[in-house]
């Protein structure tokens, strides 16, 4: 039993932050629409997921949990989890796969119980489910119709097609392993959450003192910390589940996407209301992340939805399992 | 990361299962709040430590297996799993002990720790006073230094156990110049010289009590570490007692799953079912960030403050599957042992009663939520 991160899981999310310590900070998050994406295919982001003869990483979702909670709390633009984690899956046994590794391939995906593909307007190639069944569209087959939204950033597209390549591969693998990889995000963009309106607590002052000294502060962000904390060990459990393939799996991955979008939610509504008006308006950074968690949470399944799966897989069943 | 239990691990699970389902009472002990009960339970545990079962983390010379952390959460999954009676003992082994084994001497070790893993010494704890509560620090009880030893005086309240328990330990004054974390010594104490005066709890059981120190004279062995060291010595305890060892993940999963079943049976509204579902899955997010600590601290990190996460966590969690309990049951909820439609002889009323002091004892959660605001997010004071 040894439920934490190895060293080497542990380098490879400090390189992802690094890289996006240098080249997403906020001011490409609200200007750019991929970046860092080079910097990020250099370190293997791309090809975590890709099997080694497809000059991937080979490795496992549970190696990738942590790059995408650093992801998440750089508000990372572009269709990154779709890319790095469900295309792999979508597109197993295919040549495209090589390119997919190098970051050359961009897909968007419209799968499970996504309505809309995100930043579909970037991508190489479009990966859509019809009747249970995963199809490749090239961008130039597709009419893609922009819905915007609240997150400026991580803009949605409906999408329709006329030619379209029949995939032989399943689908549901990759919705559960993507939510998973969004469900990491969320934690991220929780913990980015926290930590700057910690900062901000500390230096604003009224009534002659930090409001951080105010316990009536205090005790909000302590509710944070602990929806985080409890939420993050879900996400995790819910990689293993999907790299071992678990009979509870689903439940698992409706567990972390459920749990980390009410902890990112909680986050950022305490966010807001402890900056007060500053955070209301478009200059701070801070409402970046406020759409992003929005976004993210209601993306493959908001909690409503996976809370009445979690509801029927509890309840439902004779003998509620746990494992191991 | 992985979440396998080795074959060793496997074998002690299945080892304690066995024995345990040989072994529980077929009907509840009696409340351990009581005369009757508390010598049952005592029983209980004499039955356990022959199997040394017991307090399985402890070296093998104190009655132990010297089990590893995660070995401990298994039997707790199974202990709980298996309704076992509740642990008269649980302030000795689990906030005293560690406390002798980091601090204690030798001699102390062996004096207590064997008579505490059989329950022949049960322990109760003496932390509060009138005027100490949440704020600790303020305590007044005093300690006289007099010719090899001390002299206790003044009151401790809200001891747990102490009504019928054989010893005590807690914090004096020794420096009567000192104010607030300095100059407090921790002291063992025997109750047989402390006036020990019951308080009827909200169940109507003597689960605590007031003391009363007038003079009693204790020998210098029965100091726990240094003379004026006390508060950071006890500061060790109160940790373990937030976090991992008063309150492991089994009780609650074992708890979650009763919930899951009187739900199904009782039948449940999508609300309240919502509200079950969730507690299940916070009970299992307990047990896995519990793993993560285990793991931490098999490496040799500290947990710290980040303690109190898990006791706000953990208490509110016991509160809320208590309180949907009794919900699903309606008015039959509040019946106690000794109404003939009680549902499990009032276990679920019993627990919800007792639930209601995890958010009050070891810190109430609002002096935790200041803790996790200081000293983990690092807001000022």
């Amino acid at each position: 039993m040894n439920f934490a991160f190895t060293d080497d899981q542990l380098a490879l999310a400090a390189a992802v932050r690094q890289v996006l310590a240098a080249h997403c900070p906020a001011e490409a998050v609200r200007n750019g629409r991929s970046p860092a994406w080079s910097q990020l295919a250099e370190i293997g982001l791309f090809g975590l997921l890709v099997p080694q003869e497809h000059d991937g990483l080979g490795l496992g979702l549970v190696d990738a949990v942590l790059p995408f909670e650093e992801t998440g709390r750089a508000a990372l633009p572009g269709p990154v989890a779709e890319t790095a984690v469900a295309a792999p899956l979508l597109l197993a046994g295919d040549p495209a796969l090589g390119k997919l590794a190098a970051g050359s391939l961009r897909v968007s995906v419209r799968i499970g119980d996504q309505v809309y593909a995100p930043d579909a307007d970037l991508a190489d190639l479009l990966i859509v489910e019809r009747e249970g069944v995963p199809h490749a569209v090239r961008p130039e087959a597709a009419r893609l119709t922009p819905q915007s939204g609240v997150d400026r950033t991580r803009p949605l597209f409906g999408v329709e097609f006329r030619d379209a390549t029949r995939l032989r591969t399943e689908v549901a693998p990759a919705v559960r392993a993507v939510t998973v990889a969004v469900a990491a995000q969320l934690v991220g963009a929780a913990r980015h959450l926290l930590d700057t309106t910690v900062g901000y607590a500390r230096t604003r002052r009224q009534f002659g003192a930090p409001i951080g000294s105010f316990q009536a502060v205090k005790h909000r962000l302590a509710e944070v910390a602990i929806a985080v904390e409890f939420a993050a060990p879900l996400v995790y459990a819910a990689a293993l589940a999907v790299d071992r393939r678990l009979p509870t799996v689903d439940r698992d991955v409706s567990a972390a996407k459920a749990a980390a979008g009410e902890a990112a939610e909680l986050a950022a509504g305490t966010a807001l209301q402890v900056h007060g008006a500053i955070g209301y308006t478009g200059e701070l950074d801070l409402g970046l992340w406020l759409a992003r968690v929005w976004s993210l949470s209601a993306a493959y399944g908001g909690p409503g939805l996976h809370r009445s799966r979690l509801r029927t897989a509890i309840l439902g069943t004779p003998e509620v399992r746990r494992w191991p | 990361m992985d979440l396998d239990f080795t074959r060793a691990e496997q074998d002690f699970r299945a080892e304690v299962r066995d024995w345990l389902a040989g072994h529980v009472p077929g009907a509840p002990l009696p409340s351990m709040d009581t005369r009757e009960g508390f010598e049952a339970h005592r029983e209980w545990e004499h039955l356990l430590a022959g199997e040394r079962l017991s307090v399985v983390s402890w070296p093998v010379e104190y009655g132990g297996r010297g089990a590893s952390l995660v070995e401990w959460l298994i039997f707790e999954e199974e202990y709980w799993a298996a309704s076992a009676p509740g642990r008269v003992s649980q302030n000795g082994i689990f906030l005293l002990a560690p406390t002798l084994f980091s601090h204690g001497t030798a001699e102390q070790r062996e004096r207590f720790l064997p008579g505490m893993a059989r329950a022949d010494d049960v322990w109760a704890q003496a932390w509060s006073e009138p005027e100490a509560g949440s704020d600790l620090a303020a305590l007044t009880s005093r300690a006289e230094r007099v010719e090899g030893g001390w002299r206790l005086h003044g009151q401790k309240t809200w001891s747990s156990r102490a009504s019928y328990a054989d010893w005590g330990f807690g914090l004096f004054r020794s420096d009567p110049a000192s104010a607030r974390h300095r100059g407090l010594t921790y002291f063992m104490f025997p109750l047989a010289g402390v006036t020990v005066r019951p308080i009827a709890q909200l169940d109507g059981e003597h689960g605590f009590a007031e003391l009363f120190f007038d003079g009693l004279f204790v020998p210098d062995d029965l100091v726990l570490g240094a003379a004026g060291e006390g508060w950071r010595i006890a500061m060790a305890t109160t940790s373990s007692e937030r976090g991992l060892t008063l309150r492991s993940p089994g009780r609650f999963l074992a708890t979650a799953d009763r919930l899951v079943r009187l739900a199904r049976s009782t039948g449940a509204d999508p609300v309240l079912a919502d509200q079950v579902a969730r507690a299940w899955l916070d009970a299992e997010s307990y047990r896995l960030h519990t793993f993560g600590t285990a793991r931490r601290l098999a490496a040799g990190e500290e947990i710290g403050s980040a303690s109190s996460m898990g006791k706000v966590f953990w208490s509110e969690l016991d509160v809320r599957m208590h309180a949907l309990a009794l919900r699903l049951l309606g008015e039959r909820g509040l019946l106690d042992g000794g109404a003939p439609d009680a549902e499990e002889g009032g276990r679920w009323l019993d627990g919800y009663l007792f639930s209601l002091a995890g958010p009050i004892y070891a810190g109430t959660n609002e002096i935790q939520r200041n803790i996790i605001a200081e000293r983990v997010l690092g807001l000022p004071r």
